[in-house]
C-alpha cells in the first residue's frame, strides 16, 4: 500500500489521502458500499465502477460459507469470482460470527461457533481468519478481534480488548509468513468499548505493532450507544492514531454521521445502510432521506434530485414512477440503490473538495443547514464539530439544537 | 403533435407460411432516426411499466430491447392514471413521446406499445360488460371503458395501442353465444378506438364495479381535443370457435355501416384502421384446456387434445384466411422456441413476446441455445438451471450456444456469433463518474478503454447469487436471456433469407431448408422445457415467500441475515 496524505483542513482534522492498492487508486476519505455476498443488492461490478465507487467491502463470514473457499479459490480470487477489479476489503469475519451465530464461545484460541451447515463445532482462528482472507484475496484484511457490543460493560470490555491485541500479533505473524503482504494489506481494530482508559491503552499497544499493519479501524462502535459518547471514542482514535496511516471507521453510514467522522479526521467507512434502506424505498438527499413509498410522491415528476449525477436522477426518472415500483419491482430498488450509492459518494466527493479548497468548514456549515433544515441540529453533531473548531451554530445562534441521535427520516416508523 | 408513422414491409406476403419482413417505425422526417425491426423478432414485456429486473442504465446496453410492450392496467390503481397526469403536465406540452419519457425509454430506440392488459395473465376475473373491460391492479379489479383507453392512448402516445378485446376470463368453456358476444363487443370497441376527433373530457370513468355502460352514465361533456390515435393494432377474437373467429375477421372487413360510417371516416372498414393483428396465446390455451374432450363437429380436423399446436394453428389460420397478409402479426404467449419455430412455419407470425425467456431469468436459468443448430446434434436442454449444484465450480460463461466474447475458462471459436449482453459482454463504461478530487489526474489512473471487453460473468457466480438470493443474477440472467432469444431470431431470419436466395425467386413458403432445420432444432433441444420446471421448484425452496410482488422475496434476505439452505444434492 502507498498511503500519501495530500491535503489537511486548515481547521477540522480533516484530511485527503491517496491510497494505492494492488487494485488501483482510492481517493480518501471514502465510503464503501457493502457487497456482503459478493454483489451489491441487484446491481453489477460493471454499475459499481461506472458509479465512480472504487473501494468496496466483502464479508468474510458469508463468503465463507457461500460460496465457499473452494469455489472463491478455483476462481482465483473474490476479485475475478465477482468481476471487480477495483479495490476490496474484507473483515474478519468475527462481528458476524458473534451477531448471527447463537452459540459462539470465544476462548482465547479462537471463536468456537456452531457451523451453520452441518452443526459441527468450528473454531475460527485469528490465523484461520487471516488465511480465509488470502484466499479471498482482498487489498485489505482485517484482524480478527474479540467483539464485543458497545453496550457491555465491566471486566469483559477490557479482556475483549486485551485478547484482541493478543489476536492482532497472532495475525501479524500469519499474514508475514504468507508471502501475500505485497499484495494485501492488514487493519488493526482499535477495540476498549465506552471506555476512554481502556481505548488509550489498546491505541498504545496497537500503535506500538505499526510495523506490522497498513492501516487502522475503530472498532466496537456503532452499537447502539450514546452519539455523544460515539463521536468522543472516535475523536480519541483519531487523534492518536499515527498520521501515516489510514483510519477506517466499521459501521457508519448516515451522511451526519460521515461528516462528523470526517471532520474527527477519519479516512474510511462503510455500511449497509444506503444499499438496504433503497430496497424499502428510501433515497437519499441533501435535503434529508425521502420515503418515495409515501403516497406525496405518486404525482410528483422531478427527479429524486436534478443535479444529482447518478443514472437514475440524470436520466431525470421521476419521484412518481419511482413510487408506482419501489418494493413491487426489483428494478425500483436498483434505480435506488445506484443513487444512494452516488449519494454517497458525493458527500466524501464533495467533502475532498472542499479539504483541498480550503472550504471545508464551509462544506459542513452548507451541508447541514440543507440537511436539517428547520429540524435542528442534533446536539451531539454540535458538539463534535466545536471539538475540531467548526461552530454549526456560527451566524444562527437561535438555530433549533435536538437531543438524541438526530437521525433524519421521513417516517415515524423508521425501517433502515 | 407526433411525427411517428409505422410500416410494414413484407417482400414476399406469405398468407401462411415463413415471412421475412421489416418493421420501421420512423419518426419525424429525418429517415436516419427509424427504428427498424427485422421479423420474425421479439417484443420485450414489462412489469409496472419496467423490464424486469434491469435499470434503466441495463436498459440501454441491452441491444435485444426494441420493441416494448406495457400491460397498462398497473397504472389504472390511480384515476387518472399517473402517465396520464405526467403525459398532461405542462411540462410536457410539447413533448410527442410523454409515455417514453416517463418510463425510461428511448424515443430513437425503442418501440413502445401499450396493451390494456397483461396479455398472458389467465387469472379469473369478474364478467366484461359492453362497454367495460375488466383488468388487474395491486388493488383489485378495475373497469376500463373503451371511450376511456381511446383517451389514454390518445393523450401518453405510445408508438402502438392494443385495441381492447373482450377475451372472457371467467369459467371457461364458453358457449357459442359468449364467443358471438365477445366478437361483437371487440368490433365495438376497436370502432371507438379508431373513431377521430374530440373526446369528452373529463372521462366519464367508472367509479363502480357495476356502473352504467359509459354512453348511458355520461352527461354531455365538453369535448376537447387531443392527438391522433396512434397505430391500433387488434386482437384477433373468438377463441376457440371457428365461426366465432372467421366472422370477427369478416366484421374487420365488412363496409362500415350506420352511425360508423361519417363517425369513422374516412375508413371505409375496420380494417383500414388497424396496423397490425394480436394474438394472445395465454387465453386461447386456457380455453382450450376447457373443452370437453371430444371435439365439436365444427371444430378443426384436428382435435386439441390429439395434437394442440396444429388446433391451435388450425384456428389461427381460421382468422387470418380472408385478412389481408401484409400486416404484421404479433403472438404473445408463447412457452417455447419450439412453438416459436412452428408458428413461423405454420402461421405465418412476425413478432413474438419475450415473456417466457424473461420468466427463466426470474427462476435462475441462463438460456443456452441457437438457430440454427450447431455442433453435434445430442439432445440438451434450452439452458441451464443455475441453482442445481452441478454449476457451483463451472467457471464458464452462461451459453456455450451463444458464448461470451471474452471468458475465464475457454475462448469461443473464431467465427462464432457471440453473446452481447451486459452478462456476457460486460464493458467499462464510456464515462464513470467522478465525485471530487479523483479524476485521472489526480488519481495517475487513465479511463479504461469502453471498447475492451471484459471476462464475462460465470455460471458459478450466478449459481452463488441464486442461492444468497441476491437480485444481481436476475439483472444478469435478464438481459442475457433477451440476447439469446433476440440471437434466436437473427438466426432464423439468417435461414429465411438464406432459403429465400436459394429457391431462385421462388416465395419463402417453398423453403425446404427452413423445415429441416427446425427439424434439427426439434432433434437437438428438449420441447419438454424440463430445465424451466426444475428451476422454479428450485426457486420456491430457496424462498417460498412469494404473492406480494416481485421484490418482497428479495428484501427477505437482507445483508448480515442469515444464510440460505446448503446445495440440495
Ligand atoms: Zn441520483
Ligand atoms: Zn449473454
Amino acid at each position: 500500500m502507498r498511503f500519501e496524505v495530500i491535503a489537511k483542513c486548515h481547521t477540522t482534522k480533516a484530511r485527503v489521502a491517496r491510497m494505492t492498492l494492488a487494485h488501483g487508486v482510492t481517493m480518501l476519505p471514502t465510503f464503501m458500499p457493502v457487497a456482503t455476498q459478493a454483489a451489491i443488492k441487484g446491481l453489477t461490478s460493471n454499475q459499481m465502477e461506472a458509479l465512480g465507487v472504487t473501494l468496496i467491502l466483502n464479508n468474510t463470514y458469508h463468503l465463507n460459507l457461500r460460496p465457499g473457499l473452494e469455489v472463491l479459490s478455483k476462481a482465483g480470487g473474490a476479485h475475478k469470482f465477482q468481476g471487480w477489479d477495483r479495490n476490496l476489503l474484507t473483515d474478519s469475519g468475527g462481528f458476524q460470527l458473534v451477531s448471527l451465530s447463537k452459540f459462539t464461545v470465544i476462548t482465547e484460541e479462537g471463536a468456537l461457533f456452531a457451523s451453520p451447515f452441518t452443526g459441527e463445532p468450528t473454531m475460527l482462528t485469528p490465523e484461520e481468519s487471516i488465511s480465509i482472507q488470502h484466499i479471498i484475496g482482498a487489498d485489505i484484511i482485517m484482524q480478527l478481534d474479540d467483539v464485543v457490543s458497545s453496550l457491555t460493560t465491566g471486566s469483559r470490555v477490557e479482556e475483549a480488548m486485551e485478547r484482541s491485541v493478543r489476536w492482532l500479533d497472532r495475525c501479524i505473524v500469519q499474514h508475514e509468513s504468507s508471502g501475500k503482504k505485497d499484495n494485501q494489506n492488514l487493519f488493526a481494530i482499535v477495540q476498549g468499548g465506552l471506555d476512554p482508559s481502556l481505548r488509550d491503552r489498546c491505541l498504545d499497544a496497537m500503535i506500538a505493532r505499526r510495523d506490522g499493519v497498513a492501516g487502522y479501524a475503530i472498532g466496537g462502535l456503532s452499537g447502539g450507544e450514546e452519539k455523544d459518547v460515539f463521536w468522543r471514542v472516535i475523536k480519541q482514535c483519531a487523534d492518536k492514531l499515527p498520521e501515516d496511516r489510514p483510519r477506517y471507521s466499521m459501521g457508519i453510514g448516515f451522511a451526519e454521521d460521515l461528516l462528523v467522522c470526517v471532520a474527527l479526521g477519519v479516512d474510511m467507512a462503510d455500511c449497509v445502510f444506503p444499499t438496504r434502506t433503497a430496497r424499502f424505498g428510501v433515497a437519499l438527499t441533501n435535503d434529508g432521506p425521502l420515503n418515495l413509498k409515501l403516497s406525496k410522491h405518486a404525482k410528483e415528476f422531478k427527479p429524486i434530485d436534478e443535479s444529482c449525477p447518478c443514472p437514475t436522477c440524470s436520466d431525470m426518472t421521476s419521484r412518481a414512477i419511482l413510487h408506482h415500483l419501489v418494493t413491487h419491482e426489483t428494478a425500483g430498488a436498483h434505480a435506488l440503490t445506484l443513487h444512494n450509492v452516488v449519494f454517497q459518494a458525493q458527500v466524501m466527493g464533495r467533502a475532498r473538495e472542499a479539504i483541498i479548497a480550503g472550504t471545508f468548514p464551509d462544506y459542513l456549515l452548507s451541508f447541514f443547514a440543507r440537511y436539517y433544515g428547520d429540524a435542528g441540529y442534533p446536539e451531539w453533531c454540535v458538539n463534535a464539530l466545536r471539538s475540531v473548531g467548526v461552530d454549526l451554530l456560527e451566524g444562527s445562534p437561535n438555530a433549533k439544537i435536538v437531543a438524541g441521535s438526530g437521525t433524519k427520516w421521513e417516517y415515524a416508523s423508521a425501517n433502515p | 403533435m407526433s411525427q411517428s408513422s409505422l410500416s410494414f414491409a413484407l417482400p414476399s406476403p406469405v398468407r401462411y407460411g415463413p415471412r421475412l419482413g421489416t418493421i420501421t417505425l420512423r419518426r419525424g422526417a429525418d429517415t436516419a432516426s427509424s427504428i427498424i425491426i427485422a421479423t420474425p423478432g421479439l417484443l420485450a414485456s414489462t412489469s409496472r411499466g419496467a423490464v424486469p429486473h434491469l435499470s434503466r442504465d441495463h436498459v440501454r446496453i441491452t441491444d435485444a430491447l426494441r420493441w416494448v410492450n406495457v400491460p397498462f392496467e398497473t397504472f389504472l390503481e390511480q384515476t387518472p392514471p399517473i402517465p396520464i397526469l405526467h403525459a398532461q403536465h405542462p411540462s410536457n406540452a410539447s413533448n410527442p413521446h410523454p409515455l417514453h419519457t416517463f418510463l425510461g425509454f428511448d424515443e430513437s430506440r425503442h418501440l413502445l406499445s401499450i396493451s390494456a392488459r397483461e396479455p398472458t395473465d389467465t387469472r379469473e376475473m369478474p364478467p366484461n360488460g359492453n362497454a367495460l373491460v375488466c383488468v388487474h391492479s395491486l388493488r383489485g379489479v378495475r373497469k376500463l371503458a373503451p371511450a376511456e383507453w381511446a383517451a389514454y392512448a390518445r393523450i401518453a402516445q405510445p408508438d402502438v395501442v392494443l385495441a381492447l378485446s373482450d377475451t372472457p376470463c371467467t369459467d371457461a368453456p364458453y358457449s357459442q353465444k359468449r364467443l358471438t358476444k365477445s366478437v361483437e363487443r371487440s368490433a365495438a370497441w376497436l370502432a371507438t378506438l379508431l373513431r377521430p376527433g374530440p373526446i369528452p373530457m373529463p372521462l366519464p370513468i367508472p367509479k363502480k364495479l357495476k356502473a352504467q355502460p359509459v354512453a348511458a352514465a355520461a352527461p354531455a361533456q365538453p369535448a376537447v381535443a387531443l392527438p391522433p390515435t396512434p397505430p391500433v393494432f387488434v386482437h384477433l377474437a373468438g377463441l376457440t370457435s371457428l365461426p366465432a373467429r372467421k366472422a370477427f375477421a369478416a366484421s374487420l372487413l365488412e363496409p362500415l355501416y350506420g352511425p360508423h360510417i361519417t363517425a369513422l371516416a374516412p375508413l371505409k372498414t375496420l380494417d383500414e384502421g388497424v396496423a397490425g393483428y394480436t394474438i394472445d396465446l395465454a387465453p386461447l390455451k386456457a380455453a382450450l384446456s376447457a373443452l370437453p374432450d371430444t371435439p365439436s363437429p365444427s371444430a378443426a380436423a384436428v382435435s386439441p387434445s390429439e395434437d394442440p399446436e396444429a388446433h391451435i394453428a388450425a384456428l389461427l389460420r381460421a382468422s387470418l384466411t380472408a385478412l389481408p397478409p401484409s400486416k404484421p402479426r404479433l403472438v404473445t404467449g408463447t412457452t417455447s422456441p419450439h412453438e416459436v419455430l412452428r408458428l413461423i412455419a405454420t402461421v405465418g407470425a412476425d413478432v413474438f413476446d419475450a415473456r417466457w425467456a424473461q420468466r427463466a431469468a426470474d427462476v435462475g436459468v441462463a438460456l443456452d441455445f441457437a438457430f440454427p443448430v450447431r455442433g453435434e446434434r445430442t439432445p440438451r436442454e434450452i439452458g441451464h438451471n443455475l441453482y442445481d449444484v452441478r454449476y457451483r465450480l463451472d467457471f464458464g460463461c452462461f451459453s456455450d450456444a451463444l458464448p461470451a466474447p471474452h471468458t475465464t475458462a475457454t475462448a469461443p471459436e473464431a467465427g462464432t456469433p457471440t453473446c452481447p449482453c451486459a452478462a456476457c459482454a460486460p464493458r467499462p463504461p464510456p464515462a464513470r463518474l467522478y465525485h471530487g478530487h479523483d479524476a485521472p489526474s489526480v488519481s495517475g489512473e487513465p479511463e479504461k478503454d469502453p471498447a475492451r471487453v471484459l471476462p464475462a460473468y460465470t455460471r458459478a457466480y450466478v449459481h452463488h447469487l441464486l442461492h444468497t438470493h441476491e437480485m444481481s443474477a436476475h439483472a444478469l440472467l435478464a438481459a442475457h436471456n433477451l440476447a439469446v432469444l433476440d440471437a434466436f431470431f437473427a438466426g432464423v431470419r439468417g435461414v429465411l433469407s438464406a432459403s429465400a436466395a436459394g429457391v431462385e425467386g421462388g416465395p419463402v413458403e417453398d423453403a425446404g431448408l427452413f423445415a429441416k432445420e427446425v427439424r434439427a432444432f426439434e432433434e437437438a433441444y428438449d420441447p419438454r422445457m424440463g430445465v424451466l420446471v426444475e428451476a422454479e421448484a428450485a426457486w420456491r425452496a430457496v424462498d417460498t415467500a412469494r404473492g406480494k410482488g416481485r421484490l418482497s422475496r428479495e428484501t427477505g434476505a437482507g445483508e448480515g441475515e442469515g444464510v440460505a439452505p446448503a446445495d440440495a444434492a
